[in-house]
């Protein structure tokens, strides 16, 4: 007696002729595949030498032997049932018009190929796999899986931490981020309220009250980098974590900004009609604003403080009030700004590497992806936050439903890219080179970004001493103006973090009201 | 004689899982992994577009960020085609794509297992079900039923006579 192998090669109901799946239980003599393919032959109704039998990659020809290939009970032997080569069958044709986006073919209910039940194997283009289990026969139709079909919605998996990309999107130079950025203007444009709908997104409000994250995106941006190097004030005021505070709460509210802004257009007024003060404003005027607004106009094209100027006399740059906005360009031009500027915004529409400098609406926060990777996710904030966002799904469900997330969601994964920049504008090693020198008590920090653009931000250094030491020399300079109130002045000082001019405004301020 | 198979693995986050995955899903996942099979000098794989074929490392991905040998097969191109053919008019169909059920990688352990008849590694086919079983996987898990990857730069892959 010959010993007996029983092979079931499984063939999972794909939807092939047949109906329900046919295991097809052979016992085959151990020794003879040839026996094999007649029992298969008939099972499958095609002509024997149309059939192609595999296993673990080997072709099984006529003369082997089962067990020789090590075929044993259980295991998946692979079939093949090959297409004569003749003309495609008219029938099978419009088989295979499920698979293509033409409207105009019938389409057919079954997955496979419809004219199979008809024509099983006169058919004559049947081709199957006994392991991966489809049977059917499909003439030489359109190919399967239309590639133009419109690939309408695709993403990366990140959509999570794309939540925290989308909050303002990400001034990255890849073609499909201009796109991207292009339809975020669009719709912010179209739809004003798109805007109190992101502030309003509770992620958004918890990124915002926390003013160390929101300084350190903010001074990771290349921009707003370049523009504290030549404005240490910006900086000093990012640092006064009382002021990044007071601005959130500004930016969060429009209402409460208008408030301020009104009340420091009737302070400046009243401040002009001191003896002195006239000049006094002057003075911070041209001291302090000019060079601002001018490096903030290099750095973003237009007047960004066209509207502004034309509000109040000067916007001041006092890091004491809370407009902060002014001295960083209007998010909103070249439209006419509004009032719902958030008060945080720098904007780089460009990469590190590109000096593409126009505002968008689509960044209004100015958060560069490139920058994203390395300064932001490798602050403890950040991953607080995420933190908080893993244990928290609701959190993620408001992400989700930010209406830009699709979209965002989209050119993430149109470009795989991206994610390349996000991560790999790593910050360099901190270089000490020459550079302009920097008032007293000041440090500088230099990256240089894979572009090889260099990026400088100077901040002033915290030295632990009593801030009547560190003031020392503003004191001085207090007390040869006129202001002979130690007391006060040391206040003033420590509020403005040493802002002589700061101070002085406040100083007066107190006077005034 | 016998042609070589690869399995052209990439990683879709390029290195960002691998950064973010603790913080996000309190789990270490190594890559977003996108795989791809290397045979007869050309590269294929499933998307939402259906089947797909390049020359390899020809997607928009660029080179693959590692490559696995499969094994090798006696399979002929043109068995091959015939083959990937049915595939994509049955089983790999462009509208049978589902991210966590049925993806890129579903077709290359399939294909892998008709070529070679070994597997894929398992790091690659489990990955779905790590990300479903962390909390911000199910949370999520709505949206990403939705989304759909097709990497560009493929074509089609039809019959042998005569089509693409």
């Amino acid at each position: 007696a010959f010993p007996r192998a029983r092979i079931l090669p499984t063939l999972p109901n794909r939807g092939g002729y047949g109906g329900p799946s046919a295991s097809l239980g052979l016992t085959v003599c151990s020794r003879c595949s040839i026996k094999f393919k007649e029992e298969i032959s008939r099972r499958f109704k095609a002509q024997q030498d149309q059939l192609v039998l595999i296993f673990a990659g080997k072709i099984l020809k006529d003369g082997d032997t089962l067990n020789q290939h090590g075929i044993k009970d259980g295991l998946t032997v692979h079939l093949v049932i090959k297409t004569p080569q003749k003309a495609p069958d008219p029938a099978a044709t419009t088989a295979s018009s499920p698979s293509t986006p033409d409207p105009a073919s019938a389409p057919s209910t079954t997955p496979a190929s419809p004219a199979a039940p008809a024509q099983p194997s006169t058919s004559g283009s049947a081709t199957s796999d006994a392991g991966s289990g489809s049977r059917r026969s499909s003439g030489g139709g359109p190919s399967p899986g239309a590639g133009e079909g419109p690939p309408s919605a695709t993403a990366s998996i990140l959509s999570g931490f794309g939540g925290l990309l989308g909050l303002g999107s990400l001034g990255l130079g890849s073609a499909n981020f201009m796109e991207l950025q292009q339809q975020m203007q669009r719709q912010l444009m179209s739809n004003p309220e798109m805007l109190s709908q992101i502030m309003e997104n509770p992620l958004v409000q918890d990124m915002m009250s926390n003013p160390d994250l929101m300084r350190h995106m903010i001074m990771a941006n290349p921009q707003m980098q370049q523009l504290m190097e030549r404005n240490p004030e910006i900086s000093h005021m990012l640092n006064n974590p009382e002021l990044m505070r007071q601005t959130m709460e500004l930016a969060r509210n429009p209402a409460m900004m208008q408030e301020m802004m009104r009340n420091q257009d009737r302070a400046l007024s009243n401040l002009e009609s001191i003896p002195g003060g006239y000049n006094a404003l002057r003075r911070m005027y041209t001291d302090i604003q000019e060079p601002m607004f001018s490096a903030a106009r290099e750095q973003f094209g237009n007047n960004p403080f066209s509207s502004l100027a034309g509000n109040s006399d000067s916007s001041s740059s006092q890091p004491l009030r809370t407009e902060n906005r002014e001295p960083l360009p209007n998010p909103w031009s070249p439209s006419p700004p509004t009032s719902q500027a958030p008060g945080s915004g720098g904007e780089g529409t460009g990469g590190s590497g590109t000096s593409q400098v126009h505002p968008t609406v689509s960044n209004p926060f100015g958060i560069n992806a490139a920058s994203l990777g390395s300064g932001v996710f490798n602050s403890p904030e950040m991953q607080a936050l995420l933190q908080q966002i893993s244990e928290n799904p609701q959190l993620m469900q408001n992400v989700i439903s930010a209406p830009y997330m699709r979209s965002m969601m989209q050119t993430l994964a149109q470009n795989p890219d991206f994610a390349a920049q996000v991560r790999g504008a790593g910050a360099g090693s901190v270089t000490p080179e020459a550079h302009p020198s920097l008032p007293a008590g000041w440090v500088r920090r230099c990256w240089r970004r894979p572009t090889g653009h260099l990026l400088c931000a100077a901040r002033p250094l915290q030295v632990q001493t009593t801030p009547e030491v560190r003031f020392q020399q503003q004191l001085e300079q207090l007390n040869s103006m006129g202001f002979i109130n130690r007391e006060a002045n040391l206040q003033a000082l420590i509020a403005t973090g040493g802002d002589v001019n700061a101070a002085i405004e406040r100083l007066l301020g107190s006077q005034l009201s | 004689i016998p042609y070589p198979v690869k399995l052209y693995v990439y990683d879709l986050s390029k290195g960002l899982a691998r950064r973010l995955s603790p913080i996000m899903l309190g789990k270490q996942l190594e890559g977003i992994w996108h795989t791809s099979i290397v045979v007869h000098k050309d590269e294929f794989f499933f998307g939402s577009g259906g089947i797909s074929s390049c020359p390899p490392g020809g997607t928009l991905l660029g080179p693959p960020d590692s490559v696995v040998d499969v094994g090798s097969t006696e399979v002929t191109e043109e068995l091959f085609l015939e083959y990937l053919s049915s595939l994509g008019e049955s089983l790999f169909r462009s509208e049978a794509y589902n991210l966590f059920e049925h993806n890129c990688n579903t077709f290359t352990n399939e294909v892998a297992q008709f070529l070679t008849g070994r597997k894929i590694p398992s790091y690659i086919t489990d990955l779905p079900s790590e990300i479903l079983s962390t909390p911000f996987g199910q949370a999520l898990r709505p949206l990403l039923d939705s989304i759909q990857i097709q990497p560009p730069g493929g074509s089609p892959v039809g019959r042998p006579n005569g089509q693409s």
